[in-house]
């Protein structure tokens, strides 16, 4: 029954253009133009970092937020408002099987998006290999856990598909141009690194750049944020959240 | 199969549903009526086990619809009142869906021939007609092979042969055994398909019976005049007990009880230009009189 759930998720995602494009080539065209205009010399505005060896874990970030933000509590939310979750109530499957297939498909187009980008970054620009590799899975994990946790709120919020489209859309789009993930934080004003650094996602960004290129600063702030995200958000949810 | 003890169920003031007895045998077909609100749906969801009523107690095949959910739904298929379907999906990759919930699922592609949906395989089904959405509901109410379904507002928005062609699809499965509880606002479709019917008004049941019991027992005789029936109506109103409704050019004239006939014989033999026709009962007008609905003046 799963695998069909599953596969059913999979055929609706393959349907699904703004999750795709947003997932998989919004990314590679960014990496693309800032790479295409910078390249990755080391420069002043990443201390002496190259711009793609920085950019691609920060678009890693961008991958698992709009899987996250975007993509999941979408899926859910169409799912509610048509009443089909309320019609799968009176079938032999369990809903939360949607929920877990939509955490799956959205899950593999994340680790589809990553893996394109790395490619991208190495083939075409020079992309050095990540610092602490394994480090980097696990917070690109905790990363897209805080970024579903927050997800799965904005689905507990929205009561209808534009509600939903509106709230994601809201707290997606400011996290690609405020975290640090496309433009350098250290450009940013006091006023816009407060907003900054009230974004989770830029907690995400400043964390697989350190996983990615090596640093002596902490990341421990970092990580308890997204760590405190995840608890923060499941618990929202799990208060919030309803079938139908 | 199916028994229904004073169920009750309350939205805030209002009573839904009001200590409503209901039974269904196993292989019966029985329908309720009633105009909107009246409580139809919810009642049914109760039954479905999709909600809890305030009271009362419900068992479906000597299973608890919502403590024994699982088991339920797999012998028991429901149509919702209104269809839901997820977008980006096709009419083929939600039967596959469906087919995998049930053991016996597989056979979804005969039953989506039967229902005229074979060539929209492939067709989104957010795309499908009012009409086909409702057949594909339908048929994912039947692709498990259920003992029992639910069927809420069976053919609202059909045309009238893909009507007929559902019509003669359930009574087929009814009478290999499967047992219809259903719910329709088209009294040609109950006369159609149920042994029984039960009447609901305001959450309460009014009325129960075989589609011809009601007939006999709560249709009125009714006359309908046409041509010039200007100059007798003020005649017939004069009687107590008759009701007058204008439908386009004809008097529809009910008469509260049959002694009446010989007064409004002897009225209308004075106007000879009236053309009087005496109407068939039928389950419509049992219906009309047992909700206090008037017909529609068209």
């Amino acid at each position: 029954m799963f695998f069909d759930v599953v596969a059913f998720e999979t055929k609706r995602m393959l349907r699904n253009f703004p999750s795709l494009f947003f997932g998989l080539a919004f990314p590679v065209m960014v990496l693309a133009i800032f790479g295409g205009i910078y390249g990755n010399e080391p420069s002043d505005f990443w201390d002496g970092r190259g711009t793609v060896d920085m950019s691609v874990p920060a678009y890693v970030g961008l991958v698992v937020a709009v899987a996250g933000l975007m993509s999941f509590p979408l899926g859910m939310v169409e799912y509610r408002s048509r009443g089909f979750l309320r019609r799968l109530k009176a079938t032999p499957a369990r809903p939360g099987l949607f929920l877990a297939a939509q955490v799956i498909v959205n899950a593999v187009i994340s680790v589809l998006g990553v893996g394109l980008l790395v490619g991208v970054g190495v083939v075409a620009f020079d992309l050095h290999a990540p610092a602490h590799p394994l480090a980097f899975a696990g917070i690109a994990l905790l990363s897209a856990a805080a970024m579903f946790g927050l997800g799965m709120v904005i689905a507990s919020l929205a009561s209808t598909e534009q509600t939903a489209l509106v709230i994601a859309n809201l707290v997606y789009f400011p996290m690609i141009f405020l975290t640090g993930a496309t433009v350098p934080l250290a450009l940013m004003p006091d006023a816009m690194r407060a907003i900054s650094d009230a974004l989770p996602l830029s907690y995400a960004v400043e964390a697989l750049q350190w996983a990615w290129v090596g640093g002596g600063e902490s990341i421990t702030v970092a990580l308890y944020v997204l760590g405190g995200t995840v608890a923060v958000s499941a618990a929202i949810a799990a208060w919030l959240f309803r079938w139908e | 199969m199916i028994q229904a003890a004073q169920v009750t169920v309350r939205y805030g003031q209002l009573v839904a549903v009001d200590h409503v007895d209901l039974s269904v045998a196993q292989g019966e077909v029985v329908g309720v009526v009633g105009p909107n609100g009246a409580g139809k749906t919810t009642l049914l969801e109760c039954i479905e086990g999709l909600r809890r009523p305030d009271s009362g107690q419900i068992t479906v095949d000597g299973l608890h619809p919502q403590s024994d959910r699982a088991a339920m739904a797999l012998r028991a298929g429901v149509q919702l009142q209104h269809t839901a379907f997820p977008p980006r999906t096709t009419v083929e990759d939600i039967c596959k869906l469906f087919a995998g919930f049930y053991p016996k699922g597989a056979g979804y592609a005969e039953l989506l021939e039967r229902f005229g949906l074979s060539e929209h395989r492939r067709q989104l089904v957010v795309k499908l007609s009012g009409g086909q959405q409702q057949r594909l509901s339908l048929a994912l109410a039947l692709l498990g092979e259920p003992k029992v379904v639910f069927l809420d507002e069976l053919t609202t928005g059909l045309d009238p042969a893909a009507r007929r062609v559902i019509w003669e699809e359930l009574r087929q499965r009814n009478e290999a055994g499967l047992t219809i509880l259903l719910t329709s606002h088209h009294m040609d479709e109950i006369e159609f398909l149920c042994d029984h019917v039960a009447v609901l008004v305001k959450g309460q049941i009014m009325a129960r019976g075989t589609p011809a019991q009601l007939v006999a027992s709560h249709s009125r005789e009714s006359l309908e005049i046409s041509g010039d029936h200007g100059s007798v109506r003020p005649a017939l109103e004069a009687i107590s007990g008759v009701q007058l409704t204008t439908t386009g050019k004809r008097l529809l004239v009910q008469l509260d009880d049959p002694a009446l006939r010989a007064k409004v014989d002897e009225i209308l033999a004075r106007h000879e230009s009236a053309a009087v026709r005496p109407l068939n009962p039928s389950l419509e007008d049992a219906y009309l009189n047992l909700t206090g609905e008037q017909a529609h003046v068209l």
